[in-house]
């Protein structure tokens, strides 16, 4: 019953939702300060290819270069970070624009490195090197009633479900925290927080860290589970779509990138025939809800209203709750 | 802090199950639904094309061919084939998905395509993981068959084609300087380039310039100019057939009047639409000829052109004789099992069909002769 | 060669230029960088196309369905993706950035199912009449190219300078709402600013089709991200400064072909937009401005 449920494209499709809301997530860090990066395809660039280079060439684990990858794609979004930052707006919009086409453009051209727009295969498997490892412990998916691809996908995405949902919390905690304050009050208003005393240099440089550190490290995951990168999968397209995410699904909250990354990820998949019409329907999304609901379907109302909503049946249980403990 | 967490995972618990339950359509896993009614084979065959974006045209002429080759093979009542096509929109995650969805939701017997050779290194380590049978019929990059005993191709690998080409051109030109133009973002002008830098060097050419052009790009006058100042006796042009149709129109406008050489993507007879006289002087290897004096060739054509008012491209011509192949395969094996049908189909050899006498070698790659043709007084000939 | 390779890059320079204009107009009065330009200047492109090509039509009347229909479009954009943004209240200025990196998207991919993906040819007999200067050969398109340019830009500096029209936008430009308060129809003005400036980005799309006898849907993306350089190159909003800043990036693609690596052509633009704005980022042209 459990091996019939498991099909490997349901679980192949919930494994690209997740990666697309880490996406969602790290722009929708940047934004809560109130800048927009369009470098998030750019940063997951570097994070890619740092991770399937350094696996390929010296047989490092993977988790050894899903770190180096994330790290790198940190540290460049500090050294982008802290020159672009004088800039405002638009600006920073379009600098961070230039600087995603020029990482892809190096990596077309650095030939002997990155074997230009063939891209890079062969690429170690999250989940075929799990099983591999598993393996040699005397292990066999048939235990389990699990088919090996029905096994290396189910592996796959509860590892993603597991990191996705830690990376939702850990920002959340950061939200309700000093931290999060500050981003938010920067947003508000930049010169009222800084004559609040807020560090706002620190802060925008903290949050533009963040997020490329998290779409460095989606694109690690994204390397490690299609096993195969090249640069057209960074390119201008895909910082669009991601941006798409944070406008849908919305930016206040974090649940708005979530909700966006799930539902636009999902629905080409449940309406393929849609499929053909994708980007034309993402463009006339952006536009509708920029023009209707600029701050994207999920904002803190909405949050505020599930929350009383849930609470009270959470109330209810909770008095029964409280006996049984 | 808990309870929170609890939430969390039970929001996460919920939109898992939303996604599964909206992937929809459950059907229960059989295994194999086709079987054997009377003689005839019958056979879900999963297709994972380009269908969408800007390279939809590919996908266009191969979705053509098959359903032309399907409807025949049908009639011919041996083996009975159900096309099942999903759209890849020439990016790898989606062909990925389409591919799991035909294998694991749609219980396809084998796979054709996908498009790109992209595409193919993503979802042919995933098909012969599963044990499914999967034929490109554009692929042409290096390595592709090498993934896995269960992956194929019918399409000339430019491995074949390229050297092919260069070596006649050289012989009728007594070419030995040769400049290269290709496209170097983009996976099939790249990996041709390589094949097409390597030949020269064997070759002995002497390579005077090599030159990249973008995508989206309209001017290619700068690269040309630096050409024309060289005086290339050839030029090695790695580009598909779009911009190589413009290539030639502008470097023709310039002056530049020596031949030009082509991988797999810059043969299509829309060059001649687009350039115009200006495509004169493009040698290509092909392993498609529409003029060919040969009978299935030309019903091939004659069917195609009523069907969809153009004629049929190597693409199409690939497709075609793909499914032929795939349904010679399903004949052979008798029953439309995966592991019988990749044995049957790494057997054939000498199949006979429109692009003439194909053989798989053991590694499940193409042995065939290619023709080389030339552009002359705006249609395509055998260069002699 | 070295004089051909010239003429190279002011013809792509000067195309250069005119798209930039086009976008150079739409921030200096509205504060906004129009991302669909570069969509709406392949749209021009495409009318031409269709005009020469499946109608077999005369250049004259490409030229006038081209400007009429980008400025239609302008007017579309305008109307509903710019006018929403602007009667709300504290939506955040990235919003017309975001609603027309929309339009660029859904007119990229409308422009794949109504055209296809492939290359149209685009055949004026006008883009065949050469002169023989010495060992050059000098397109008439050339010369053409390079002189609608300049007469766009003198006129556009005359128009914002010296007429009405010109004053109410620059005065518009200045501020909205005391503009206004004097008497500008400021709603009139916006709108015409961005048919006038799409109107522009269909001249340029033509011109192109007849220069390098090519038209695709991708087009758009690859030219209005360099008319967005060239614009931080120049100075945002300034007339002269989108010009030079056009030839320049022109002249600069075309000598790293001739002089360096062609592969890193397209990063010059992008690298230009990084540097600038790190150095000096009111532009080359722009005057400093106080944020």
């Amino acid at each position: 019953m459990l091996a019939e449920l498991i099909n490997p494209y349901y679980l192949q499709v919930a494994s690209f939702v997740l990666i697309n809301i880490i996406l969602g997530i790290s722009i929708y860090i940047t934004l809560s300060t109130g800048q927009l990066s369009l470098a998030s395809a750019g940063f997951m660039g570097i994070g890619a290819y740092t991770s399937a280079l350094l696996t390929l060439n010296f047989d490092l684990p993977i988790i050894v270069g899903v770190l180096a990858g994330t790290l790198m794609a940190g540290l460049f979004g500090v050294i982008i970070g802290i020159p672009t930052l004088r800039l405002k707006g638009v600006y920073l919009a379009i600098v961070t624009l230039g600087f995603g086409e020029v990482i892809r453009v190096i990596f077309v051209n650095w030939e002997s490195l990155t074997k230009g727009a063939v891209g890079l295969s062969g690429i170690p498997h999250m989940g075929r090197e799990i099983l591999k490892t598993l393996k040699g412990f005397g292990f066999d998916p048939q235990v389990l009633g699990l088919q090996n691809n029905q096994f290396i996908f189910m592996t796959i995405f509860l590892l993603l479900l597991f990191i996705t949902i830690g990376i939702i919390q850990f920002f959340r905690r950061q939200n309700s925290s000093r931290v999060g304050r500050a981003f938010a009050a920067i947003k508000l208003d930049e010169q009222a927080a800084e004559s609040m005393g807020i560090n706002i240099t620190y802060y925008k440089v903290l949050a533009f860290a963040q997020g490329a550190l998290v779409a460095g490290f989606a694109g690690t995951l994204f390397a490690h589970v299609l096993a195969y990168i090249s640069p057209a999968d960074f390119a201008y397209h895909r910082a669009v779509e991601i941006l798409i995410f944070a406008v849908f699904g919305g930016s206040e909250v974090i649940w708005g990138p979530v909700f966006g990354a799930l539902f636009l990820t999902v629905m080409p998949e449940v309406l393929r025939f849609i499929s053909e019409y994708r980007y034309m329907i993402y463009g006339l999304v952006i536009i509708i809800m920029m023009a209707v609901r600029p701050q994207g379907l999920i904002d803190v109302n909405i949050i505020n209203w599930i929350k009383t909503k849930v609470g009270k049946r959470g109330q209810k249980h909770g008095t029964s709750n409280t006996k049984n403990l | 802090m808990r309870k929170q967490f609890k939430k969390i995972i039970q929001l996460t618990t919920l939109s898992s199950l939303l996604v599964l339950t909206a992937c929809g359509g459950n059907e229960p896993a059989g295994d194999q639904d086709a079987q054997t009614e009377g003689g005839a084979v019958k056979a879900d065959i999963g297709v994972v094309s380009y269908i969408s974006g800007p390279g939809a045209a590919y996908g266009e002429a191969i979705t053509n061919g098959l359903k032309l080759a399907q409807e025949e093979i049908n009639s011919n009542g041996e083996v009975e084939i159900n096309l099942v096509v999903e759209d890849s929109a020439g990016k790898q995650d989606q062909a990925l998905t389409a591919a799991q969805k035909l294998m694991n939701s749609e219980n396809v017997t084998a796979i054709i395509g996908p498009t790109l050779s992209t595409e193919m290194n993503v979802v042919g380590p995933e098909a012969d993981i599963n044990g499914v049978p999967i034929m490109g019929t554009s692929t042409t990059a290096e390595g592709i068959p090498q993934i896995g005993e269960y992956v194929f191709r019918n399409s000339l690998p430019e491995a074949l084609a390229i050297p092919a080409a260069i070596d006649k051109a050289m012989e009728k030109y007594d070419a030995k300087k040769v400049a290269i133009l290709y496209g170097n973002d983009d996976v099939f002008t790249k990996s041709g380039f390589d094949t097409m830098k390597a030949a020269a060097e064997e070759k002995g050419l002497e390579i005077l310039t090599i030159e990249t052009f973008q995508k989206g790009q309209s001017d290619y006058n700068a690269q040309l100019t630096k050409i024309k100042g060289l005086n290339p006796d050839l030029i090695l042009a790695s580009a598909l057939y779009n911009e190589g149709a413009v290539i030639m129109g502008q470097a023709r406008k310039m002056g530049i009047d020596v031949p030009f050489v082509g991988g797999n993507g810059f043969n299509s007879p829309e060059v001649i639409n687009i350039a115009g006289d200006a495509a004169n002087g493009l040698i290509v290897a092909t392993p498609w000829y529409g003029e060919k004096d040969d009978q299935k060739v030309q019903d091939f054509v004659t069917k195609y052109e009523e069907e969809y008012g153009k004629k049929p491209d190597q693409f199409a011509a690939q497709a075609y004789d793909a499914l032929y192949i795939m349904a010679e395969a399903l004949k052979n094996a008798g029953e439309a099992d995966r592991d019988a049908v990749r044995d049957a189909l790494a057997e054939i050899q000498g199949f006979n069909g429109i692009l003439g006498e194909f053989s798989f070698d053991e590694e499940g790659d193409v042995v065939m002769e290619p023709t080389v043709l030339v552009i002359e007084g705006g249609a395509f000939k055998v260069f002699e | 060669m070295l004089i051909e390779q010239l003429i190279n890059g002011i013809t792509l320079g000067s195309i250069y230029a005119i798209v930039a204009l086009g976008f150079t107009l739409v921030f200096g009065v509205l504060g906004i960088i129009n991302m669909a330009h570069g969509e709406i200047f392949m749209f021009g492109a495409f009318i031409g196309v269709v005009v020469t090509a499946s109608f077999q039509g005369p250049l004259w009347l490409a030229f006038l369905a081209a400007i009429a229909v980008t400025a239609v479009m302008g007017y579309l954009l305008e109307r509903f993706a710019l006018r929403p943004l602007r009667s709300k209240q504290g939506v955040s200025h990235l919003a017309p950035l975001i609603s027309t990196i929309g339009v660029s998207i859904f007119l990229e991919n409308l422009s794949h199912h109504l055209f296809g993906a492939g290359n149209h040819p685009f055949r004026a007999s006008f883009a065949e009449i050469s002169f023989q200067i010495g060992s050059i050969t000098v397109y008439l398109v050339q010369i053409v190219i390079f002189v609608i340019s300049i007469l766009l830009m003198y006129s556009l500096s005359f128009w914002l300078g010296k007429t009405k029209a010109g004053k109410a936008l620059r005065a518009t430009a200045e501020n909205l709402e005391t503009a206004s308060l004097l008497g500008v129809d400021v709603k009139r003005t916006i709108t015409m600013t961005v048919i006038i400036a799409s109107a522009m980005g269909g001249i340029a799309g033509i011109l192109v089709g007849m220069a390098f006898n090519s038209v695709t849907p991708q087009m758009g993306l690859s030219i209005g991200l360099k008319g967005l350089a060239i614009i931080i190159l120049g100075g945002m909003g300034n007339v002269k400064g989108a010009m030079v800043g056009g030839l320049i990036l022109g002249l600069a693609e075309t000598f790293i072909v001739v002089y360096g690596d062609s592969g890193y052509k397209d990063a010059i633009a992008f690298a230009a937009i990084i540097i600038i704005l790190l150095i000096r980022p009111q532009g080359l042209f722009g005057q400093k401005i106080s944020a």
